[in-house]
């Protein structure tokens, strides 16, 4: 991954960012917080990830023209009737309803994207091993047993095919079926195994022994705390201010814009500036050398 | 005070008629390196377990087992769990987390030690087994020698007092291995922790360790410093001789008395000092065999897993004449499994071409080729077994009843026919998979490291079932790390580097050319004999020198 300023905050305040940025993006439906958020969602995307941002981009546009044309067919309300198809009204606010609806879509799965570069699976564990130190242990343990159980079912295929007991492309569907079962009970047999080996390994080093206390690997710093209470001002200032309703059907009326929108720009632009703020010194730092 | 005192341990599994463990009367001193070997089934593994109450199998017991002076059983679990630490054979099944960093925390997180000392102690471990390069990786991503290091490194930041080892190399390639020896060596001598270690690979042990152990049959043989361990074993006629390092065994074979050579170097200076007013009759090399008609031959073939990913196999070129032994040697990841799964037809190579018997290996069909044409054993012979008996998983090869008990009979494996796959040791668990893969009945069998993980005995008796198949005809292909093998039992080695072959030859010419890739048995009397590689060429001419 790239390097990224706000990533390495604490997983908490990531977390409590995305908790608003995500929230945010699945109750507003005002076109202006709609656009902004897109905007900011696809910056921080850019400086996590780069170029891969565009072919995200152009894999969403299908999505947002299909909610957008389709949501018309379904949600006749409104008073400008466009044209009639299948017998009923297509109307323009249904239209726009419809084009707002796949803005608050595409708008969230740009900020998943970015939620899943940032928060990786270890600090979403640090994040809730704290509460739950058991829980978090067990679902590390199976985050880790089924991509190697696919590893293995792979190996075993391969393993046989090898000796002539694989399948080829004749293989009936029956053969396959036969074949599915065979490595299924291998497997079965190599996970409990491996199961009881992990056991005592884990109880050799004295798990259950004690209360169980939690590595961090991230530390929570004054940084994290301000970064917190500067997030926790804007989305107050968000709420605040009001303003962020919009109705579209059957008449369109919105709220016209007021402060509540810088606030929330700049809440949802804070990653951005953060890596910016970070490449620009670095770039200071490497001219000095 | 001693650090384990065992007394009178007797111990059988329930329902088994023998005990496993008979009368063990062992102690181990705070600080020792304590090496323990036997065959495989000598009740080492038994008896390790019963130093941890935790791991302890069930059964029936007598005698006691003190721990720092006090029965084992009333030492507290967490105390154990601190002071005792016990690593597996099995690198990857003992990892139990997903992350370096978190694998290493796992056993302080459990003694529910505070944050402050854990940080500091995971930073020492990770700094002391240089692991800060990979401290935030994914364990699946580490090698098997990695993965190893790693589950040694969680386990010392416990800081335990005793470190035991349950064959812990068995499963890495041997530069791996060395290294991984070597961090046990330098724990034991930096850190005082006694250690108590199982290990085939007693070459690179024993000249480290302060006492050998040796088991048989549940009960301790012989007990006493290295040298003096070997003489016992040699005057006795043990089976477990021929574990023993080669300049041991060329010594006592030698007809040598008093204390052995323990290393390459002590090996040296005996048969320097031995032979030096003598003329040197050199041994002829193996006349080079006559080239055959090729069983398998491969023609430049260029091979890369991923579109981006570097090549593999770079032009690799060889032909193997029927009949042969053909042994490949190389480093580790150098793509000596490619070329085998390439041999096959599993990897399709996007240049070149594979014949098999004269024909391209696309023309067969897959049906054809893996019936009575080719068969290829995978390293780890588990991803073969599908049935719940070893009956059972010969059965499944659609086979006769009287060729399956044949072939039962060449492996071996008659007595085992009720029993379970995986309940079997590596090594029947080696020839079961070799069973299988005859069945087929191939004239051509590719085999990727087929000693990993066996004792000495284990391999003589593969190597036995090898030299009969080639005997009968069938060509034998096979990946190594084993020198010492490939130099005793193959017909001809192949160094494989940097996707291609370098040089083929017979075992002699080979291993006597190179001087780092070679057999003890070479490095030893390359001084003063050429061509010499196994332990028998050494003995025998040190007899027509010295007569």
């Amino acid at each position: 991954m790239r390097h990224d300023a706000f990533s390495k905050y604490h997983p908490l305040t990531n977390f409590l960012f995305f908790l608003g940025a995500i929230g945010f993006s699945m109750v507003i439906q005002h076109p202006a917080y709609l656009a902004l958020s897109f905007a900011a969602g696809c910056c921080y995307c850019f400086a996590l990830e780069g170029r891969k941002t565009g072919r995200l981009l152009l894999g969403l546009i299908p999505l947002f023209l299909l909610v957008a044309a389709v949501n018309p067919l379904f949600n006749t309300r409104g008073e400008t009737v466009l044209t009639v198809v299948f017998g009923r009204n297509y109307t323009l606010e249904a239209l726009v309803y419809g084009m707002v609806v796949a803005g608050m879509l595409v708008n969230m799965l740009v900020w998943f994207r970015c939620y899943s570069a940032v928060l990786t699976s270890d600090k979403f564990i640090c994040l809730f091993g704290r509460i739950l130190p058991s829980l978090s242990l067990l679902l590390v343990m199976v985050l880790r047993l089924i991509p190697n159980l696919g590893r293995k079912a792979r190996q075993i295929s391969g393993a046989r095919r090898s000796i002539g007991k694989g399948l080829g492309a004749q293989s009936t569907r029956r053969e396959k079926a036969a074949d599915g079962i065979q490595i299924l009970s291998a497997l079965t047999g190599w996970a409990l195994e491996g199961g009881i080996v992990a056991g005592d390994s884990m109880r050799s080093r004295g798990y259950g022994t004690a209360r169980r206390t939690s590595f961090q690997l991230y530390r929570f710093t004054p940084g994290d705390m301000a970064l917190i209470a500067l997030m926790g001002a804007l989305a107050a200032g968000v709420l605040a201010c009001g303003g962020t309703q919009a109705d579209f059907t059957p008449v369109i009326s919105i709220h016209p814009v007021t402060w509540g929108l810088a606030f929330f720009g700049i809440f949802l632009f804070l990653p951005s500036a953060l890596h910016l703020q970070e490449a620009i010194r670095w770039h200071i730092s490497i001219s000095r050398i | 005070m001693a650090h384990f005192h065992i007394q009178d341990l007797t111990f059988s599994y329930p329902g088994g008629s023998r005990p496993v463990l008979d009368g063990i009367h062992l102690t181990i001193a705070p600080g020792e390196y304590v090496v323990l070997c036997g065959q495989s089934g000598s009740g080492k593994t038994t008896l390790l377990r019963h130093l941890k109450t935790v791991l302890t199998p069930h059964g029936r017991r007598s005698g006691t087992i003190l721990f720092n002076g006090l029965p084992l059983e009333q030492t507290g679990q967490r105390e154990q769990a601190a002071k005792i630490g016990y690593v597996m054979q099995n690198p990857d099944d003992q990892i139990v987390t997903g992350k370096v960093w978190h694998e290493l925390s796992f056993g302080l997180e459990s003694l529910g030690v505070d944050r402050n000392t854990m940080r500091l102690r995971v930073a020492e471990m990770a700094s002391y087994f240089g692991i800060q390069d990979w401290f935030h990786r994914d364990v699946d991503t580490l090698s098997g020698g990695q993965k190893q290091l790693l589950n040694l490194a969680a386990i010392m930041a416990a800081q335990p007092e005793v470190l035991i080892l349950d064959e812990p190399t068995s499963q890495l390639d041997p530069i791996a291995a060395s290294d991984f020896l070597a961090t046990v060596r330098k724990i034991n001598r930096e850190l005082g922790t006694t250690i108590l270690m199982t290990e085939h690979r007693l070459e690179d042990i024993f000249h480290a360790a302060d006492r050998v152990v040796v088991m048989e049959d549940g009960r301790i043989l012989a007990n006493d410093a290295p040298r003096a361990v070997c003489y016992q074993l040699y005057r006795q006629n043990s089976p477990m001789f021929p574990a023993l390092p080669t300049p041991a065994r060329a010594f006592y074979a030698a007809g040598g008395t008093g204390a052995c050579p323990l290393t390459v170097r002590e090996g040296r200076s005996w048969l320097t000092a031995a032979l030096e007013t003598v003329t040197r009759s050199q041994p002829e090399p193996e006349p080079v065999p006559e080239q055959g008609e090729p069983a398998l031959r491969l023609k430049d073939l260029w091979f890369r897993y991923e579109k981006d990913s570097p090549d593999v196999l770079k032009g690799l070129s060889f032909t193997v004449p029927k009949g042969a032994l053909f042994a490949i040697v190389g480093g580790n990841g150098a793509g000596k499994s490619t070329a085998l799964k390439a041999a096959c037809g599993i990897c399709k190579p996007y240049r070149g071409k594979v014949e098999v018997f004269g024909q391209e290996l696309k023309k067969y069909s897959a049906g054809r080729l893996f019936r009575e044409n080719l068969a290829m054993l995978p390293q780890d012979p588990k991803s073969l077994f599908v049935k719940d008996s070893v009956g059972e998983e010969l059965e499944e090869m659609d086979a006769s009843r009287e060729e399956i008990s044949s072939v039962a009979e060449d492996c071996q494996l008659t007595s085992l026919l009720n029993a379970h796959p995986h309940d079997l040791s590596g090594g029947e668990q080696q020839r079961l998979a070799l069973a299988k893969a005859l069945l087929t009945k191939p004239r051509l069998l590719l085999l990727d490291e087929p000693t990993k993980g066996l004792d000495s005995f284990y391999k003589r008796k593969l190597a036995g079932i090898l030299t009969g198949l080639t005997k009968s005809g069938v060509t034998v292909v096979m990946v190594s790390h084993d020198v010492e093998f490939c130099a005793e039992y193959a017909d001809l080695v192949s160094m494989f580097f940097d996707g291609q072959i370098m040089t083929t030859n017979t075992p002699r010419r080979f291993f006597g050319q190179n001087s780092f890739y070679t057999t003890a048995a070479n490095r030893m009397s390359r001084c003063v004999f050429q061509n010499a590689v196994t332990v028998e060429d050494v003995v025998s001419l040190y007899r027509e020198n010295t007569r």
